[in-house]
């Protein structure tokens, strides 16, 4: 029984492409809010409350990553729900944008 | 202006006559942002989003149609400014100061853009002239206003 070899296992070159399938399937857009030092900072903490539902603490921390770090991501979506978001964000006058992942 | 009260319903403002007069007179500016402000991506080729672009620029200005038709109704609804004697009680909902907060960001950030983009932290951010005197004005009456919104909104009732 010695001589019995476990075959071997090569990696699977197709994986990439199997995880690129996946990854257009799963939403892929991430909705960015850009700095604009004209808004108010308790306006944005306030946009975010209302566009996504978020407590005061979390909107304000993503004011401030926007404030601070000139973006912040707010949110990863589908290709619609990522559209609406913008939509709202920009309706309020926030420079926001849709970027692919 | 202040914030007269904040009940469960809404809040009640005031505003001295000067004040009002300034605010209808800076709400004519509305809207000021031009369309070519919003764009949907920073990073996708322009060609491949124009489609989605169009949709957005076509929502977002029927928005701010229907924004101007909503505002005129709103400052000419009858009680809306109720004379008192020191100048006027504004009454509105906490959906109204919302969506009031939208228009003031509108003229606001506009007002700016208009200016060429000041740092507004820096002081003075520009001399004013003739011609854009009046953007500075909006600006920062309009920020003005919308921190009394946000302050009433945070107001418990």
């Amino acid at each position: 029984m010695a001589g019995v070899v476990e075959p071997l296992v090569l990696p699977d070159i197709e994986q990439d492409q199997q995880s690129d399938v996946r990854s257009d399937l799963a939403p892929g857009f991430l909705v960015i809010c850009w700095d604009d030092p004209v808004n108010l900072m308790d306006y944005v903490t306030h946009v975010f409350q209302v566009v996504f539902g978020w407590p005061k603490t979390k909107a304000e921390h993503h004011m401030l990553q926007v404030h601070h770090q000139g973006r912040s991501v707010l949110t990863r979506e589908s290709l619609e729900r990522a559209e609406h978001y913008v939509h709202q964000l920009q309706k309020y006058g926030l420079q926001a944008t849709m970027e692919r992942d | 202006m202040k914030l007269l009260r904040s009940t469960g319903g809404g809040f009640g403002f005031q505003f001295e006559r000067r004040e009002r007069r300034l605010l209808l007179g800076i709400l004519q500016l509305y809207p000021l942002i031009p369309a070519s402000y919003h764009r949907l991506s920073k990073t996708a080729d322009p060609e491949q989003v124009a489609a989605d672009q169009k949709l957005l620029d076509e929502a977002l200005a029927a928005q701010k149609v229907e924004n101007q038709r909503r505002l005129l109704a709103m400052l000419n609804a009858p009680g809306r400014f109720k004379p008192e004697a020191d100048g006027y009680e504004l009454t509105l909902s906490a959906d109204q100061v919302d969506w009031f907060l939208q228009i003031l960001n509108d003229v606001r950030v506009g007002s700016w853009l208009k200016l060429g983009c000041p740092d507004p932290s820096k002081e003075p951010p520009a001399d004013p002239t003739a011609e854009n005197v009046h953007y500075y004005v909006a600006m920062e009456f309009c920020g003005t206003v919308q921190s009394l919104l946000l302050h009433a909104l945070d107001t418990p009732a």
